[in-house]
């Protein structure tokens, strides 16, 4: 029978996680760093793909958010109209994004006109029963622009919201660094 | 010397309440987190209102607008200071009119890239040295012309960043854009 080791057999070590820590604490202190609480949020997409601007305004009212991407416009997360491509007339064989006839009413887009006076009433409706000043409808709109639309279809969302009592467009765009 | 015999073992601090506590911090955080950051460019319908009666003796209001089109940028409402000698005359029928800002390329800009900013800051900064009070500007951009573009001449409009000044801020030139419809 072999002679037993006068020693004890060695502990089970506690796992160290102080390595864990200090990456976790870094990670921490970067995420807090990045935190935003911006009430607009942009989801790019090959559909939506916003310029670079050399402008330093950052986001600080609260606005109704209108989407125009290559293939619909969204008022704040909800499609409104669906985008189509029609053939060029200038360009023989190339397209052009445009507005459907159908869904035109004048020059404006008769769903865009109806969900907007929908918003910007119920924006009043709120700002008379706060009685308070930050919260009065100001007829601002928060326009994200896909980068590669052609003006004639952000002419006619402008002509719209213009209608529907919203003045004053606020470009949603990428701050150049 | 006496040796101090270890009567019983340290303790660990008991780190896993705070493990816990960061990692469900972490994702709230990630959800959270803004990794591009976004700001705004203001811009406004254009005002429709009566003519302003003009005083014969004052200087005659800066009207200054910039027209996209494919073939470059025309500066327009300036030609008291671009064309000082007198306006020039007008094309022929069925002539083309010439951008006061050509595209780098020549003829048709093939991207935003592609059309001369340097050159339109340039000329918007001489306007700027006469009419040093005006901060507005009417950009009409043609039917076709892409948002990108439009974007870019209102970066260009607003501020000379290679113009700085002594406190080190950029030349601002005419940071109000108006967006008419092109035709």
């Amino acid at each position: 029978m072999p002679k037993k080791s006068g020693r004890r057999p060695p502990e089970a070590e506690a796992l160290n996680i102080n390595s864990m820590m200090d990456m976790m604490t870094i990670i921490l202190v970067f995420l807090l760093k990045s935190y935003s609480t911006t009430d607009v949020s942009v989801a790019p997409s090959d559909e939506l793909k916003l310029p670079v601007s050399t402008t330093q305004v950052p986001i600080k009212e609260v606005a109704v958010n209108l989407v125009v991407a290559k293939n619909q416009i969204v008022v704040d997360g909800a499609p409104v109209v669906s985008l189509t491509t029609v053939p060029d007339e200038d360009r023989p064989g190339q397209e052009i994004i445009a507005v459907p006839e159908d869904e035109l009413r004048g020059q404006a887009i008769s769903k865009l006109y109806d969900r907007l006076l929908e918003k910007a009433e119920a924006a009043k409706a709120l700002g008379n029963k706060s009685g308070r000043e930050e919260f009065e409808f100001k007829g601002q709109i928060y326009l994200q622009v896909d980068r590669d639309m052609p003006f004639s279809v952000i002419r006619t969302v402008m002509y719209t919201a213009g209608q529907a009592q919203f003045g004053q467009f606020k470009f949603i765009v990428y701050k150049m660094e | 010397m006496a040796v101090k015999r270890r009567t019983e073992d340290e303790q660990d601090l008991n780190l896993t309440p705070i493990m816990n506590l960061v990692t469900i911090l972490i994702p709230f955080l990630i959800m959270a987190a803004q990794f591009v950051h976004l700001a705004v460019i203001d811009s406004t319908l254009p005002a429709i209102g009566p003519p302003t009666e003009q005083d014969p003796d004052e200087k005659p209001p800066l009207n200054l607008s910039l027209a996209l089109t494919e073939k470059g940028v025309m500066v327009l409402g300036a030609d008291a200071v671009l064309h000082p000698e007198g306006a020039p005359e007008k094309p022929a029928e069925g002539e083309e009119i010439l951008p006061t800002v050509p595209c780098k390329s020549g003829g048709t800009c093939t991207d935003a890239e592609d059309y001369d900013w340097p050159q339109l800051i340039k000329i918007l900064g001489e306007i700027k040295d006469q009419y040093p009070d005006d901060e507005n500007v009417i950009i009409v951009p043609g039917h076709r012309i892409r948002y990108e573009v439009i974007v870019m001449a209102m970066d260009a409009s607003r501020e000379d960043k290679g113009n700085l000044g002594e406190d080190g801020t950029a030349r601002i030139l005419f940071p109000y854009v108006v967006i008419a419809g092109g035709a």
